[in-house]
């Protein structure tokens, strides 16, 4: 197929070809003039380790495994976000936990191992859909950075503790004991 | 003995003068480039670790990232030339101030003081520095052709015969300069301008040396020596370290100078528009807005246009410069001639 170039009609004023640079220059200048005047604030460029992009709600940072007011984890150790994610980066490992509830004939899980390996992981947020108990979250924090491999892989209590400087929540390193059973105890 | 003084004074003067604008020019075109492409440029050198300056203390991180490279000599280059050519481009580049005229000359204790490094009636003139600036040719060459790499020798070769090519037109536009003038001498030159500007009636001989500036100092729209999209850095691919530094600080020495002959030749010089007689001070005033200002409109002009090809790059020296200089220059004769 042959493609028809168009051909622009150039005045004698374009074809001077001094009459066009002067113009190339009043544009040049108007961006320069413009940028001069313009606060560093408010240009385009942001200036990155001082200033911070604020993101939006729905953007799919580091995780957070969320946590219920007595501090005790969400996550009921499913396997379902494990089994949704497709970088195949989530690893659980399941235990039950609450002698009283066991005794009364209810079981409750939770993770005992919940690690994500972040150099694998794509943020795809799919573990966040699949949760039944939204108990994982992908949120805002978008620098992750790390001396060594070891160190990007994310344990239960680094997960739990992500957000917790931002939220004004304490960091936790241990299960809080249950006091009240979770869910009513059927009889 | 104060002449040996002053001497060594405006030695002193023309010799660190161009140099810090040249090194100023770099940031300049670091930064001015940014604020014309809406960027911010480069802001992260802190001096004392403390004040940024507006990116000023770029400058001494690169002097000092400068000295501390390796100094590498490529495996088959020929390093006494090698070594030579930085050398060869900055002599010449640092030479062509020595005739412009920075002020007024002035008389003190029956002397007169020439503000500028040659003295008037030195028999040289405006053509020495059209002189020097033909050996700034032998410096890229040199570069491109010791490195002994491809892309620095068809870097080299198109530039020298782009300064060739421009050179006629530069020299034919200055002829007629000379012509107005009747004499060749910068002060006589300044001093002929006096109603107006040589920039007003020798219009097109001032397009014609405008143009050939931007070729002869190896600028863009004319980068035929470094042509970053097509031979990787041109002349100076194989060079690092300080002669790297060298070679790019006489880029901007020669800009320096460009600036300052079109400054002398078109626009009058030292002269002040609407004062007869400028005072030293002021003159000297006048001389360095006017030479800073065309250092600008080369950095200016370098981020509006794109690069010419190089079939472009002749047909514009050969097709347009050349006739148009020559019209210019053969319309001067038959103006003269007609006044007799």
């Amino acid at each position: 197929m042959a493609v028809l170039v168009k051909k622009v009609e150039l005045t004698w004023l374009d074809r001077t070809y001094v009459w066009p640079v002067l113009q190339g220059m009043r544009i040049t200048m108007k961006h320069f003039l413009k940028q001069i005047t313009t606060g560093s604030r408010k240009r385009f460029t942001v200036q990155y380790p001082e200033w911070k992009r604020e993101v939006g709600p729905g953007y799919r940072g580091l995780h957070e495994l969320k946590r219920f007011e007595d501090s005790s984890i969400k996550c009921v150790a499913c396997f379902m976000c494990a089994e949704a994610c497709p970088a195949r980066c989530i690893t659980i490992e399941a235990e039950a936990f609450g002698d009283l509830l066991t005794e009364q004939g209810v079981i409750e899980k939770r993770p005992a191992v919940f690690r994500i390996d972040m150099l694998r992981c794509i943020y795809c947020g799919m573990c966040e859909e699949a949760c039944p108990k939204d108990a994982i979250w992908l949120r805002g924090d978008y620098e992750q950075a790390a001396y060594d491999r070891l160190a990007m892989q994310f344990g239960k209590w680094d997960l739990m503790n992500t957000y917790a400087d931002k939220d004004g929540k304490p960091k936790i390193t241990a299960d809080p004991t249950p006091t009240v059973p979770r869910k009513p105890i059927l009889t | 003995m104060p002449e040996t003084f002053w001497m060594i004074a405006k030695v002193v003067i023309v010799f660190a003068g161009p140099l810090t604008l040249a090194a100023l020019l770099t940031w300049v075109e670091r930064r001015g480039s940014a604020m014309i492409q809406d960027r911010i440029g480069p802001n992260r050198a802190f001096l004392f670790g403390r004040w940024r300056l507006l990116g000023l203390p770029q400058l001494a991180a690169d002097g000092i990232k400068f000295f501390l490279k390796e100094d590498e000599v490529p495996q088959d280059a020929n390093v006494f030339l090698f070594w030579l050519a930085p050398v060869l481009a900055f002599v010449p580049a640092v030479m062509g101030f020595a005739i412009i005229p920075f002020g007024r000359s002035f008389e003190c204790g029956g002397h007169t003081y020439d503000l500028s490094l040659l003295n008037r009636g030195n028999g040289m003139g405006m053509l020495y520095p059209l002189a020097i600036g033909a050996v700034a040719v032998y410096g890229i060459l040199t570069a491109a052709w010791s490195s002994n790499n491809k892309w620095s020798i068809l870097g080299g070769m198109r530039s020298s015969a782009q300064m060739v090519s421009y050179e006629i037109s530069m020299s034919l536009a200055v002829l007629a300069i000379f012509m107005r003038t009747g004499g060749y001498d910068p002060h006589q030159i300044i001093a002929a301008q006096t109603p107006m500007w040589n920039v007003v009636p020798q219009f097109f001989g001032f397009l014609v040396f405008f143009t050939a500036m931007f070729a002869e100092t190896n600028r863009l729209p004319f980068d035929f020596a470094e042509g970053e999209s097509e031979i990787v850095a041109g002349f100076h691919t194989e060079y690092g370290s300080m002669k790297f530094a060298l070679l790019q600080l006489s880029e901007y020495l020669h800009m320096v100078t460009a600036a300052a002959l079109i400054v002398t030749l078109y626009f009058g010089g030292w002269r002040v528009p609407f004062v007869a007689e400028p005072t030293v001070l002021l003159s000297v005033l006048s001389f360095v807005v006017k030479l800073v200002f065309f250092s600008w409109v080369f950095i200016w002009i370098r981020w509006t246009l794109p690069r010419f090809r190089f079939d472009q790059l002749m047909f514009m020296g050969w097709k347009v410069m050349l006739p148009l200089s020559l019209g210019n220059f053969l319309l001067q004769a038959f103006l003269m001639h007609g006044r007799g």
